[in-house]
């Protein structure tokens, strides 16, 4: 008895082994948050880097070699997040690891595969601490002070409301954006009348909701994701609250549509994604997308698909073996993804146009570009 | 004119915390245990409301099926997890309730999917006013209502069924009711029953308030239903009942007052402590 049990283990450890020398993959490592309060950015964000591996699969992979997304659940926790990095580091042998996860565990994260010399490009977490972890950590997207100053401009100029109110997520993500806000606020007129902070666990904004009806400012400034802020301003329009409210990639979900109903028609958000877009890049990628998961597109998606995009590209110039080479590719990227044309600064940040979308119909739609190298030039070394 | 807002938009959260809190103390009352998972049947409640409102577009009926299908589900908890540990020590319990609780999150997820569920065309959107410039949801004064009304149809059958005495009786002293014919293990599934189906229909209003079900929404109330019943005096239903309203009512004021230094649940909690400093046993707990 206990033979064969021996013996079979054998078999198939040999098996396994066999297996693996077959088969030269190509290895990507990817940490997204399946399980816990993420799980539905994480879902939208595997779905879109699946699709750019299996675009660049189907192309014919790395020199030939098919490529292997190697993904771990991070349930967006440093702690798991830590783990997770060295395992792909050590255990997997990945050639360039991208974050589909939020700042918290990016950041945790970014320090180790820095340690390690490791490529790591992060898709759409936004604290700045993540590049400053080393010359080996990219990000495809904005900061949030970035968006915050877009947010400034869009609300000060393009709309010409000047009394604000601004409503604050208690995370790292709302407070870069509140920053970056009052940063730019007094160089559009914008006077910031009241502002409220609240937790990532509120749906509930009755108070704030109140009080802000007798503050009456002429715009609402609201960070925050589709899941609170779908509540937030379905809450705002039931309270007679008429006025615009501005958000941010956050938002940026079909399913902010569902929860707010129709109180979301005329939200305005800044973020990476123009669904209306006339580049066949963004247009394949959502018709891609839309028909290989069956669900809308939405900004993590599409974050997702470029982040991966840019790791490949940089393997196909570099190879899979030599990190360094694999790190120089990436600073010296020049390409157009879903999210528009990506190279990135000395400090490893990109450089791209934000986009404006407004909610029409029930779709989110093109409202206008805010393409200003001043305003929106990412933190440098 | 506007702390009259605050007031109600806090009696609102009050209510919902109360439907919630209750059950937790009838368990607590009966077997001394903290049951954790009581929050899954808020979530489930949830589910049950929203679903049901998309296929069969009535409110009532979604409610009546949130409160007996999570109603038989407690009961199912009580039989399966609890009864097979009564006489281990109350951790024990504790312990396989918070097993419970993480491994529901997970099954939501996995059933529902991560993005969460709404109303496809959510009902009692309306509002009415009820002085100058002042209005209520409809879903807010069905909160309020609902509450009342079933609060106060409890305290009926509490005082005034030969069921509700019985209840009673076995909480006070559970060997003398046995002895005077009172079967325990009935009162125990009717006591689960009861929590489960309040903590359900509380999970559907919140569905209605939010448009929103996800499959960590009971996580909040996990901890702050136990946070109520500890403030009210472990054990006492006025005390939750109280503690629940007058939590509801501080972090609606401390939202605006103080939420650029604590965040709702801090501000619970600094009152749960302060309190407990003034009073060890909770607002209205027994000696």
């Amino acid at each position: 008895m206990r033979l064969i049990q021996i013996a079979t283990g054998t078999v198939l450890a040999l098996t396994l082994l066999s297996g693996a020398s077959y088969a030269e993959s190509v290895k990507i490592g990817f940490n997204v948050p399946l399980t816990g309060f993420a799980a539905a950015d994480g879902k939208s964000a595997l779905g879109g880097a699946e699709l750019a591996v299996a675009q660049a699969n189907a192309a014919g992979g790395i020199d030939g070699a098919q490529i292997e997304l190697v993904v771990y659940d991070d349930q967006a926790s440093p702690k798991e997040a830590v783990p997770i990095a060295q395992k792909l580091i050590e255990k997997d042998g990945v050639s360039v690891a991208v974050s589909g996860s939020y700042s918290g565990s990016t950041r945790a994260a970014a320090g180790i595969f820095q340690e390690a010399g490791v490529p790591y490009i992060s898709a759409y977490a936004i604290h700045p601490d993540i590049t400053r972890a080393g010359n080996f950590v990219f990000r495809t997207s904005f900061v949030g002070e970035v968006q915050g100053r877009a947010g400034a401009k869009l609300i000060g100029e393009s709309l010409g409301k000047q009394k604000v109110t601004m409503i604050t997520l208690q995370n790292d993500f709302g407070q870069s954006l509140a920053a970056g806000f009052k940063e730019a606020a007094s160089s559009f007129n914008i006077e910031i009348i009241s502002e409220y902070e609240y937790s990532i666990k509120d749906r509930q904004f009755g108070p704030i909701v109140s009080k802000i009806k007798s503050d009456n400012p002429d715009a609402i400034y609201a960070s925050g994701y589709f899941f609170t802020a779908g509540p937030l301003v379905s809450q705002l329009r039931a309270a007679g609250i008429d006025v615009p409210v501005i958000g941010q990639e956050g938002y940026d979900s079909q399913k902010f549509i569902e929860i707010a109903g129709p109180a979301s028609e005329g939200t305005i958000i800044t973020t990476s994604l123009d669904r209306d877009s006339t580049s066949a890049e963004t247009m394949s990628f959502i018709a891609a997308f839309e028909e290989a998961t069956g669900q809308k597109v939405d900004m993590v998606a599409a974050s997702a698909h470029t982040a991966l995009k840019v790791a490949i590209a940089a393997l196909q110039v570099a190879g899979p073996h030599d990190a360094a080479a694999i790190r120089d590719a990436i600073a010296a990227t020049e390409l157009t993804a879903s999210t528009g044309s990506i190279s990135f600064n000395d400090l490893g940040e990109v450089r791209k146009d934000v986009q404006v979308q407004i909610v029409k119909d029930g779709n989110w739609r093109f409202y206008s570009v805010i393409s200003d190298p001043d305003l929106l030039a990412p933190p440098t070394l | 004119m506007l702390s009259v807002e605050l007031f109600v938009q806090g009696i609102v959260q009050g209510s919902i915390y109360a439907l919630i809190a209750l059950g937790l103390t009838l368990v607590y009352g009966l077997l001394r245990i903290l049951h954790v998972a009581h929050a899954a049947l808020f979530t489930l409640g949830a589910y049950i409301g929203v679903l049901v409102t998309n296929q069969t577009g009535s409110l009532p009926l979604a409610l009546a099926a949130a409160a007996l299908f999570a109603g038989f589900v407690g009961m199912a908890i009580y039989k399966l997890a609890y009864e097979p540990l009564l006489s281990r020590p109350p951790y024990i319990a504790l312990i396989a309730s918070i097993a419970l609780f993480i491994a529901s999150e997970e099954i939501y997820r996995i059933t529902f999917g991560p993005y969460g569920l709404s109303f496809v065309d959510p009902p009692l959107q309306g509002q009415i006013q009820l002085f100058s410039g002042f209005y209520l949801k409809h879903g807010e004064v069905l909160v309020i209502g609902l509450s009342v009304t079933l609060l106060g149809l409890l305290a009926w059958l509490s005082s005034s069924t030969r069921t509700g005495i019985a209840w009673r009786a076995t909480v006070t002293d559970p060997e003398i009711a046995q002895a005077c014919g009172v079967n325990i293990q009935s009162v125990r599934y009717l006591n689960f029953f009861i929590g489960s189906a309040l903590a359900a229909i509380a999970g559907v209003l919140v569905a209605l308030l939010n448009n929103l079900v996800e499959p960590t929404m009971g996580s909040v109330p996990s901890y702050k239903a136990l946070a109520i019943i500890v403030l009210g005096g472990l054990g006492s239903i006025r005390g939750t009942l109280l503690a629940a309203m007058a939590l509801g009512v501080i972090e609606a004021f401390g939202t605006i007052y103080i939420g650029r230094m604590l965040d709702r649940d801090a501000i619970a909690f600094a009152f749960l402590i302060a309190v407990l400093m003034v009073r060890p046993r909770g607002l209205l707990g027994a000696r």
